[in-house]
């Protein structure tokens, strides 16, 4: 909670006007039922109260408003009008109490000013729903909530902002019982907590578990210590413990490589080697070895490195059936699933597995010479994407937990098999055109190590991503490396281009980008 | 009816000296039996759903009253009831949303209002303009005008809007015309208190009935009776209606100590324009106002002694009154001119053209108005102040946050079953192409925004099928209209199908069948099941459309994505000329969980078995490129914080708001998308069998996944 000092107030009439109540939620919050809690406690004290509100198709998860506005004197006495003429908007730098159900939806209130320094205390949960943009974003689309959190403790009178979701989901209530305890915490509206607590009685349904939701967020803000928000970082699961069988490698890690580089390297060798074996784990040091002596050259600092290490463990412990046997049947998985769905102890649950695989997958385990006519007939015939078999495989069962063991068994062949040769030489190719790039510009070279993030998914998604990458490779870190363009240049360009790929599927933008970026040189051969 | 209106059902049946608390939309309700009604009709919509819904659960109350209730299945249906007031002495009140509503109800209007009424006819209108409305923006005015119907525009507290209700049916006794009652949405949902009054029962009405009929031809829609009638509405109904207006003082006239100017609005805009005085230091809140202030609670027709006399003496008037046309702004010109009257009318300018009047837009235009006209005894500076501070604000907050921010449009529920048919149109366009899709009213509307972005056009309800019929016939592809069961009994049958068949139209049409008007509150339709509790009429969306001559009809469970696909791909592909019918049947799954869930914990606290399932997604092998966020979008199909060290852009996930519908599931399977989607049954309140069987298992695999590692 932050707090800035008050002003004095400049708006003619505030004293005089209903103090003005906004919340801002999403449907199946209880939007309509802290609206009606507000109302109740405010009629509970003979206060006039109004309140409206724009329900439509909010239900339907859309956003939506409430608003309230409570005459604090009390009606009654004297002659003429005594009950206020109350406005069925609120309006924008006139909003007492500003009520965010959201972090987004708190910065769009700030957006329409509904949170003006003049007057408003803001209460808005930090917790995210993620708008249907950011979650259909290929890469990574989140607006970045730092930055409403700066402006509404710049913009707002007074800011609260927590986890209120969180708050709530303990004490197993819905958030709106956590936003009426801060909004009585904030002592804005005259009326105790007790008359909340009876509104809430009143509705008679889940009373307990609103009740002291209500008391948690009533209490964090009284108290002034509302928990922090968590950082990303902080949320990551890595590796435990190193297994044995690495040791030595670990200790090259630290040994050999450079202080920003080791905490990535070390996770990578844990899992390259749960990946394949020790020897596979050797090969993705010996590969970072080169780009360290060319990051030492220029004069690197082992950023590079830690890069490259990043992108290249990701890549080597690229997907295929095996790998996916193995993280379905990891021991700690069910754990997770159970914690995830809340399964309480006692209760069995079942896991059935979702897998299509299909002529990419078989063809991976197979040598060479027998996948590649395979690959060549099938998309002859437009098969490539049709000749798959969709399996529900219940890992929880003896039956599918054995056809995933034998799957994941398979792991010693992988080396043999087509796809592991295909990826292997890419590999090389990929590191040896860091390695290049490293002596023009370690940007460069940054950047060129960067597109491993283009490479993701499976099937159709991971074929698409292949493409994108190979001509971003082709139409400009080739050149650079070349000498064809200058290398500072062409690394902005595969930047771009990069975010190009990743922003929509069909590669329309990245096609447009390459167009522009694509220098035409004499080097075109 | 999954809700229960059984609070509001006792307010309804509130008497003089007690004191009503509620929504708009009920004090209209409660108003309607303060005035007597004999029969209560219309169809239902946002902002006016509740009128109905509360009605349809007050049925003893009605039966006591002898108040017909009639749940119309179109607007054209419920405004043809309003006929029972041109013959006979009964009070009668229907209502939809508008101007959507009125636009399918202006048939039988225009032929009420030519014929004239004897008994009270009231149409209830949610005028559904600006934010959070779900239709296309237009004026009821328009309407009122075209066909010399009264509009009220009430101020927008309890008392007013009952008061208008009252007086509404005593203004189209004395003057032979129906009225209409147009409340904005924030009306229709405003919550407030009024004292109430005694329910009345009509002179005759279900309890005591009519003994005979009456013919007049001069109340019949045909010449020569329409000549007549044109020349009555001007003649007599006309000024009548000025007159009661006027006598009854239906518009609120509010005195000021400034002179100079006044201020004339709409009277449902009166409180943003009172606030917008407040924050100029004009007025206090009590509703004192320095400014003149006439607010028309009476639209139409305008009582031109009454403006001309308020504006006598004054420079300028501020004209408050929203959307477009300005048919009122040109009005009172009109009556100031031949008047002879030089007051400037001052109303879009300062106020925008087109767009909702909120009460930052109402104290830009009076900031702009006032600065314009600078009246004697206003502090300018003073009253221009707050606008100049929020442009500061705003200015600032821009400044802050930058980007655009992410919209958050509305979009299916989770689980619902119209989302599959969707995710496998998506699909199968990568096999087959787009195609046009022509879409109709309701919540599959939602197809044309993110993530699916499918659909051409939205003609109107029950229109779909309708609007494709010219395109057809001129497109390289076979076309996909969309029909849901409302917009099939709302007019889709006759207009789309009927239509279609015997035009001998060739296309794809799919009914999307969830068993109620899900868009508007779960309200039921004809062929609603018994089992669904409602009032089951027997009709069969699928046996209606084969007896109308279609040949080519399947029926397709919804969450199979990849069997809709294979039906749908049939019907786009197959060879022959002709409609091919798709009936998507399953319930709403909104409507399902407020069903089932009471049920649920029911059995849960009474110790009963139950497997609760829901879908998941291992964070591990999801490489996030969220192919199936964008065939689902539905709401507990996110992303979370990738845990993984090594990555980090987002994975996916799922919350645990899912109802484990299996579209995940589906989706993954039929567009070949990866590996890291499960499901999970978690049986809750085992029995013996379920915890000897999980033990069993757990101890194999968990010792056996111990030995490997």
């Amino acid at each position: 909670m932050t707090e800035a000092t008050p002003k004095a107030t400049s708006v003619a009439g505030t004293e005089t006007r209903p103090i003005g109540l906004l919340i801002a939620a999403m449907g199946g919050e209880g939007g309509g039922v802290l609206r009606q809690w507000l109302v109740d406690a405010a009629m509970a004290h003979g206060f006039a109260v109004q309140s409206t509100s724009i329900p439509g198709v909010a239900q339907r998860t859309g956003a939506t408003t409430y608003y309230i506005e409570i005459q604090a004197q009390k009606s009654g006495g004297g002659s003429g009008r005594t009950r206020p003429v109350m406005s069925l908007y609120p309006l924008a730098g006139s909003v007492d109490i500003m009520v965010a159900s959201e972090l987004i939806e708190a910065a769009r209130a700030m957006q329409n000013g509904f949170v003006t320094p003049n007057c408003t205390t803001l209460i808005a949960s930090t917790h995210r729903v993620y708008a249907m943009a950011e979650r259909t974003a290929m890469g990574d689309g989140r607006f970045d909530g730092a930055r409403v959190i700066k402006a509404a403790e710049s913009l707002a009178q007074q800011s609260i902002l927590f986890d209120m979701e969180a708050m709530a989901k303990t004490h197993g209530s819905v958030i709106n019982s956590v936003l009426l305890g801060a909004i009585a915490g904030t002592n804005r509206l005259p009326i105790p907590p007790e008359t909340f607590e009876t509104a809430i009685r009143d509705t008679g349904r889940a009373v307990e578990a609103n009740l002291s939701a209500f008391r948690a967020g009533f209490a964090a803000v009284e108290r002034g210590d509302p928990a922090a928000l968590i950082p990303d970082s902080d949320l990551k699961r890595p590796w435990r413990a190193d297994p044995p069988m690495v040791e030595q490698l670990q200790y090259r890690v630290r040994e050999e490589f450079p202080g920003p580089s080791r905490a990535i390297l070390r996770e990578g060798v844990n899992r390259l080697f749960e990946y394949q074996n020790r020897a596979y784990a050797e090969l993705y040091l010996q590969r970072l070895m080169r780009i360290d002596r060319a990051e030492r050259d220029a004069g690197g600092p082992g950023d590079l490195v830690r890069e490259v290490g990043r992108h290249l463990s990701l890549w080597m412990s690229y997907e295929d059936v095996i790998r996916v046997a193995q993280a379905k049947l990891r021991p700690e998985r069910q754990a997770r699933v159970r914690a995830e769905v809340g399964a309480k102890p006692g209760e069995p649950v079942r896991i059935r597995e979702y897998l299509k695989p299909g002529l990419d997958e078989a063809t991976a385990l197979l040598p060479g010479w027998m996948a590649r006519p395979l690959l060549a007939a099938a998309d002859k015939l437009g098969l490539r994407d049709r000749l798959n078999i969709g399996m529900t495989i219940t890992s929880t069962a003896l039956w599918g937990h054995f056809l995933l063991r034998l799957l994941s068994s398979l792991r010693p062949l992988r080396p043999m098999g087509h796809r592991y040769h295909t990826e292997q030489a890419l590999i090389d190719h990929w590191i040896g055109n860091i390695a290049k790039a490293a002596a023009l510009d370690l940007r460069l070279a940054a950047e060129i190590a960067a597109c491993q993030r283009l490479l993701k998914g499976y099937g159709q998604t991971q074929r698409h991503g292949w493409k994108s990458f190979s001509s971003i490779m082709d139409t400009l870190a080739i050149p650079a490396l070349q000498g064809d363009v200058p290398p500072d240049g062409a690394a902005k360009a595969i930047a771009r281009a990069r975010d190009a790929a990743l922003a929509d599927p069909e590669g329309s933008a990245l096609q447009g980008v390459l167009e522009t970026d694509k220098k035409p040189g004499p080097s075109a051969d | 009816m999954e809700r229960s209106f059984a609070k509001e059902v006792k307010q309804l049946r509130l008497g003089q000296g007690e004191t009503f608390h509620g929504e708009g939309i009920l004090a209209v309700t409660k108003a309607l039996l303060q005035s007597g009604v004999s029969y209560v009709g219309g169809y239902q919509g946002a902002p006016i759903s509740h009128l109905m819904d509360v009605l349809v659960d007050a049925e003893e109350l009605l039966s006591e009253l002898g108040v017909h209730l009639e749940t119309s299945t179109s607007e054209a249906a419920a405004a043809a009831m309003l006929g029972a007031s041109i013959n006979y002495p009964l009070r009668g009140a229907v209502t939809w949303k508008s101007t959507v509503g009125t636009n399918v109800a202006s048939d039988a209007l225009s032929n009420l209002a030519s014929a004239g009424v004897q008994g009270g006819a009231l149409i209830v209108l949610g005028e559904d303009y600006g934010e959070g409305s779900s239709i296309l923006q237009e004026r009821t005015h328009a309407f009122a005008t075209k066909s010399q119907m009264w509009l009220l525009d009430p101020r927008p507290d309890l008392e007013t809007i009952v008061r208008m209700v009252e007086q509404g049916f005593e203004l189209s006794e004395h003057s032979n015309t129906p009225v209409m009652l147009e409340l904005r949405i924030r009306a229709c949902h405003v919550h407030g208190s009024f004292a109430a009054s005694d329910n009345k029962t009509g002179r005759y009405n279900g309890n005591r009935v009519i003994a005979e009929p009456d013919h007049d031809f001069s109340r019949i829609t045909l010449p020569p009776s329409t000549y007549a009638q044109e020349k009555h509405k001007i003649d007599v109904r006309m000024p009548e209606a000025i007159r009661y207006i006027r006598d009854h003082q239906l518009n609120d006239h509010f005195d000021g100590d400034i002179e100079d100017v006044g201020i004339i609005c709409q009277g449902g805009l009166y409180n943003a324009a009172l606030r917008a005085l407040v924050q100029a230091g004009l007025a206090d809140a009590a509703g004192g106002s320095r400014i003149p202030i006439l607010a028309l609670n009476v639209t139409y027709p305008l009582v031109p002694d009454e403006i001309s006399s308020f504006c006598a003496g004054k420079s300028a008037i501020f004209m408050v009154e929203e959307g477009q046309p300005d048919y009122l702004e040109d009005a009172i010109n009109v009556i100031l001119r031949k008047a002879d009257l030089q007051t400037k009318v001052i109303g879009k300018g300062p106020l925008p053209m087109a767009g909702e009047y909120t009460a930052e837009v109402v104290l830009r235009g009076l900031s702009a108005f006032l600065s314009q006209t600078k009246p004697a005894g206003v502090d300018l500076e003073a009253a221009t102040s707050p606008i100049r501070e929020l442009d500061q604000y705003k200015a600032k907050a821009a400044e802050l946050l930058g980007d655009l921010l992410p919209a958050r449009p509305p979009t299916f529920c989770t689980g619902c079953p119209e989302r599959p048919l969707f995710s496998a149109i998506r699909i199968l366009e990568k096999e087959l192409g787009p195609t046009h899709v022509s879409c109709d009213i309701g919540c599959h509307t939602f197809s044309t925004l993110p993530p699916f972005n499918l659909g051409n056009t939205v003609l109107g309800y029950g229109l779909g099928l309708s609007s494709a019929a010219a395109v057809a016939p001129n497109f390289g592809k076979r076309v996909i209209s969309i029909m849901g069961d409302g917009g099939f009994w709302h007019n889709g049958v006759t207009n789309g199908i009927g239509s279609a068949l015997f035009n001998k139209a060739d296309g794809v049409l799919m009914v999307i069948k969830n068993g109620y008007t899900s868009a508007t509150g779960w309200q039921f339709v004809p062929s609603t099941e018994g089992l669904r509790e409602g009032r089951s009429t027997g009709s069969s969306i699928e046996k209606i459309i084969k007896s109308m001559g279609a040949r080519w009809l399947r029926n397709v469970p919804n969450y199979r994505v990849g069997s809709v696909m294979k039906t749908l791909r049939q019907a786009l592909t197959g060879k022959g000329k002709g409609l091919r019918v798709i009936v998507a049947d399953s319930e709403c799954q909104l409507a399902r969980q407020r069903r089932i869930g009471p049920e649920i914990a029911a059995r849960l606290r009474s110790g009963q078995r139950d497997v609760r399932t829901r879908f998941g997604i291992d964070d591990e092998i999801c490489t996030g490129d969220r192919a199936c966020i964008r065939l689902s979008g539905c709401p507990s199909l996110t992303i979370k914080a990738n845990p993984d060290p090594l990555r980090d852009d987002p994975v996916t996930t799922v919350l645990d708001t899912c109802v484990g519908c299996g579209l995940c599931g589906e989706v993954s399977h039929a567009a070949v998308l990866c590996p890291s989607f499960y499901k999970v049954d978690i049986v809750r309140n085992p029995n013996l069998w379920d915890r000897m069987n999980d033990s069993l298992h757990r101890r194999l695999l968990g010792d056996a996944a111990k030995v490997r590692a």
